[in-house]
């Protein structure tokens, strides 16, 4: 099933001819995504290669419209004698569907305005990276590890792992779209020794689009020793009302809960304890969200969305105030209302000027959360809850490492409780968080 | 992108936000025959004995202790209903081989999803680059494997055109509606799929299967004076069409609708720690989170679980037997065979409270010098397989449901839970109670709602005081199990019975400060 020739070009010429196809078979409007994807994998553990793993794995996905019915498949067979049979496989499955008047290919008035910026996405470098290089980034790390572990050190397992990402997508009416990407890591977990039988377990591992922008890894390695042995001795303290602060890069883990009520989706299907909310205020002034995918090298950067819509930069939150909600094609026409796009590229919050440490030492007595367990987020009520892993400070001071605990709220005020963003924006996520600090928070525990 | 480290249950069909990922499922496919599963893949891609040993050699060529080709090919299907109407067909085909080398614990992986010759061999030279030493020798012929059979499906399972699943998810729709004039959404899933393996190993095994997975699930919105709340229920396991009769659908619309109602009720319970009685069923994600994941063997020969050091140790007390088990018919987490080959069986973990068994793969067998345990799985041939739970339980003791609540006098009922998870060194867990009740003097009371329960497995385990005699297993579909970014299906079971201190997540402390 291999398809030999120069791939972008091959890819659309694969996806012309299954469009013809597609239109041959009975459909009004169909849309061909192709993707290829290599991955390698290192990983270290006892000073020896823990896996080798390497592979290339490709994928046609093809959505079929015929009368209003909708049905899409994928596969990972590009031959032109077997794609036949599965063409006529979607086409009759999408024929079998109930008619639904909102499916259809977008307006082709809103593939218009894409960037032609160089988003930076590609590393050119990638193919550069041997074997060797990556098992040297592997050991490197795990020497970091367990040289600053010492003894207290139980397991490291530390690991390299890159891929090279190509697609092309296009539509019957007009949209045609490619992106090719490259992706690093490196990092490691650790588990060392506690009292009793606790064994914590830490991590660190980062991620980016060019190789060079990874931190040193002995940075990176040294960062895994620091959260690793920050899990000593946590316990859980009695139920309790204070400030927390949320470290950079798990705000997401708190944030997740306010997207699927913003996505013209859970608002059609009235899942969205924010469908009447756009233009209110649901947060303090200093809760603005912009999504933002020009961000050079940025790991959610994009020129496009699922739809085909060009990528485009907006405030989700204006000072608290919803500005924007994040309404696709399909669900703009149920809704009767403008599409902006369905989907998030990558998340800021603009940036206060304090540090973590200088924000402390101003609070009485407050929790750093640093790790998270389990929790949900109810999309209809706003309501959550979720284990918490930190540090507690009384008068900037360190007092003890906590776990075993839980917050808990609904957005509809937890975000009113902000009341200060740190200068320390998290840039190895698609989510470019800073660290934030909410007041008055029952932290649950004994 | 590669996923951290972590350990998750999601139990897909009934996240409170309705969310699900549409995967796995049939379609009609002329090739699937539950009948005629001997030589599958000789019949279909001409993969033949004499093939096989040439991609053990390869992968061997360079030295190792065994190899193993894991072949693959699934169809899978998803149908949705929204809006009144069955409007979305979605599909997923995968096929290919995924070629391990093994030395000791070290692992040499490759994978190729084109099943010709050269490319299979350069997934295996990849496999083989883990060593550097001269060739090891395959078993020159492979016996085909016995196992049970923990999904019988009617034979043409995987043939029942689409359009007769239509109907399924219409009267999902209708009865949903018809239960309560507050109901004013209904979204609606059928999921199925059929994953045909085969597993050729260097110390002369081959085993195919063919195993089913599906499930029906409902999501409804009530409204009642501005408010809304959202439930959902699925229900499904390795069967076939058959099993979706209309009692089937009646309670999968029927659990739904009657949550959401109940939800309205709901308060958030205080915060802090109090005695937490598990309902029966779905309530075993506790068991899987709190000690399935610690007793994974990997974690154990790593040294890396809390449970590392309390094989043989009490952990319990006398009347607490939990199981992990492949050959429960029809659940989610049933196999014929693991994925590297070992027959499906049933594990004891803790007999009597006492800690008996881990859960092992082939590797983990081999550094504790026992047999494996059938719980090698993996998601697909793109992953390498790793010791994974399948229907996880415990027994049940001698108390009523009843005895057990009043024994708590005053702390929760969980009733549903939507997922959980679990930090393996630390041993603490959390699992998120979508419904329950406030217990208050002995007495379920109001409905309680939307709260993460936090937990030590050990302890835990310790605290489990009372049990009843009513044990039973999660009959849902769409639970998926989350480990180093592998999703296998699972299922659990529970009796009643009463945790003697766990804390729970809320807004309010204590004594109703807010």
């Amino acid at each position: 099933m291999s398809y030999n020739k120069d791939q972008q070009l091959s890819f659309r010429e694969l996806a012309d001819w299954v469009i013809g196809q597609t239109k041959k078979a009975g459909a009004n409007d169909c849309k061909v995504s192709l993707s290829k994807r290599r991955i390698v994998e290192i990983n270290y553990r006892d000073r020896k290669p823990d896996v080798i793993k390497e592979a290339t794995t490709q994928n046609l996905y093809l959505e079929v419209l015929i009368n209003k019915r909708y049905a899409g498949q994928s596969t990972p067979d590009f031959r032109q004698s077997t794609l036949a049979g599965f063409i006529n496989d979607v086409v009759s499955n999408a024929k079998m569907m109930e008619e639904d008047p909102f499916r259809t290919l977008p307006d082709p008035k809103y593939y218009e305005g894409r960037s032609t910026a160089d988003l930076q996405l590609n590393d050119p470098d990638y193919s550069k990276l041997t074997p060797e290089n990556r098992h040297i980034m592997a050991k490197t790390v795990e020497d970091v590890c367990l040289q600053k572990g010492g003894k207290k050190v139980i397991s490291v397992e530390a690991g390299e792992y890159d891929e090279s990402y190509d697609e092309l997508i296009k539509t019957s009416n007009g949209f045609e779209g490619s992106a090719q990407s490259t992706y690093f890591q490196a990092g490691a977990s650790m588990t060392i020794q506690d009292e009793g039988d606790r064994r914590p377990e830490g991590y660190n591992y980062i991620g980016s689009r060019y190789k060079n922008d990874l931190p040193p890894l002995e940075e990176i390695g040294n960062e895994a020793v620091r959260r690793t042995f920050d899990l000593m001795q946590g316990k859980k303290i009695p139920t309790t009302k204070l400030p927390i602060i949320l470290e950079n890069q798990g705000v997401a883990r708190v944030l997740g809960g306010l997207f699927d009520p913003l996505s013209g989706g859970s608002i059609q299907q009235k899942r969205s304890f924010l469908a009447d909310k756009k233009g209110k205020k649901i947060g303090s002034k200093l809760f603005t969200i912009q999504d933002d995918p020009y961000i050079p090298r940025g790991l959610g950067s994009k020129y496009y969305d699922g739809d085909g819509f060009p990528a485009i930069k907006r405030d989700l939150l204006i000072e608290g105030t919803i500005n924007e909600f994040l309404v696709d094609w399909y669900y703009s026409r149920k809704l009767g209302w403008e599409p902006t796009s369905g989907s998030i590229s990558n998340l800021i919050i603009p940036p206060g000027t304090r540090s973590v440490d200088a924000i402390i030492k101003d609070l009485d007595r407050c929790i750093f959360i640093t790790g998270y367990i389990g929790g949900n987020s109810n999309s209809t009520t706003g309501d959550f809850s979720v284990g918490v892993i930190g540090k507690l400070y009384e008068k900037g001071k360190f007092v003890q490492n906590i776990a075993e605990m839980n917050i808990a709220g609904n957005h509809l005020n937890f975000w009113n409780k902000l009341v200060e963003v740190a200068n320390d924006p998290w840039i190895y996520s698609q989510a470019r968080l800073p660290s934030l600090v909410i007041d008055d928070v029952v932290v649950a525990g004994i | 992108m590669k996923s951290i480290p972590r350990r998750k249950f999601i139990q897909g069909a009934a996240l409170a936000g309705g969310a699900l990922i549409a995967l796995p499922v049939l379609k009609a496919c002329k090739f699937l025959d539950a009948q005629s599963s001997g030589n599958y893949f000789l019949k279909e891609f001409g993969i033949d004995e004499t093939l096989c040993r040439k991609l053990l050699a390869k992968a061997l060529s360079k030295g190792g202790d065994f190899a193993d080709l894991y072949f693959e090919y699934s169809v899978s299907n998803y149908l949705g209903l929204e809006d009144g109407k069955v409007n979305q067909s979605y599909g997923d085909i995968s096929l290919g081989v995924g070629i391990r080398t093994v030395k000791g614990d070290q692992i040499g992986y490759g994978f190729t999803q084109d099943l010709t010759e050269n490319s299979m061999m350069s997934a295996a030279a990849t496999a083989s680059t883990l060593c550097e030493a001269s060739a090891t020798k395959a078993e020159a012929s492979f016996i085909p494997l016995k196992t049970g059979n923990y999904y019988p499906v009617d034979p043409d399972f995987n043939g029942i055109p689409g359009n007769s699943k239509l109907p399924l998810l219409q009267t999902v729709n209708e009865k949903c509606f018809s239960l309560s004039p507050e109901i004013v959404k209904v979204s609606a899933g059928f999921s199925s799929s059929a994953k045909r393996i085969m597993i050729v190993t260097s110390d002369g095994t081959k085993a195919e299967d063919l195993m089913p997975y599906g499930y029906v699930y409902s999501s409804v919105v009530a409204e009642r004076n501005g408010k809304r709340e959202q439930a959902g229920w699925s229900l499904g396991g390795r069967r076939d069409l058959s099993y979706y009769t209309d009692q089937v659908i009646n309670e999968v619309a029927t659990k739904s609708v009657n949550s959401a109602l109940k939800l309205f009720d709901a308060i958030q319970p205080p915060a802090g720690e109090v005695p937490v009685v598990l309902g029966p069923g779905v309530t075993g994600v506790l068991l899987h989170e709190a000690i399935g994941h610690g007793m994974e063997a990997d974690f154990n020969r790593k040294k890396t679980s809390t449970y590392t050091t309390m094989l043989g140790k009490k952990v319990a007390e006398p009347f607490v037997t939990i199981i992990d088990d492949g050959t429960n018919l029809n659940l989610s987490g049933s196999i014929n065979v693991d994925d590297e080959g070992t027959p499906g069986q049933k594990t004891i973990l803790v007999e009597n409270g006492i800690l008996t068994s881990y859960l092992h793969d082939k590797i983990s067998a081999k550094h504790y010098g026992v047999k494996p345990t059938g719980n090698g799985r993996r998601q697909d041939f793109q992953n390498y397989p790793i010791p994974r739970m399948r229907n996880t339980y415990m027994l049940g003791g001698n108390a009523t449901a009843d005895d057990v609540i009043k024994q708590a006098g005053n702390g929760i009922y969980v009733e549903n839970v939507s997922n959980g998870e679990v930090k393996i060194g630390e041993g603490d867990f959390a699992f998120y109670v979508s419904q329950g009740r406030m217990i208050e003097n002995g007495k379920l009371t109001a409905p309680i709602k939307d709260v993460n329960i936090m937990g030590n497995g050990p302890k835990m385990l310790e605290n489990i005081t009372m049990a009843a005699n009513d044990l039973e297993m999660f009959q849902g579909g769409g639970g998926q199990c989350g480990k180093n970014g592998q999703g296998v299906p699972v299922s659990f079971g529970m009796p009643t019975c009463l945790v003697k201190s766990l804390t729970v997540g809320g807004t309010q402390q204590k004594g109703g400060q807010k």
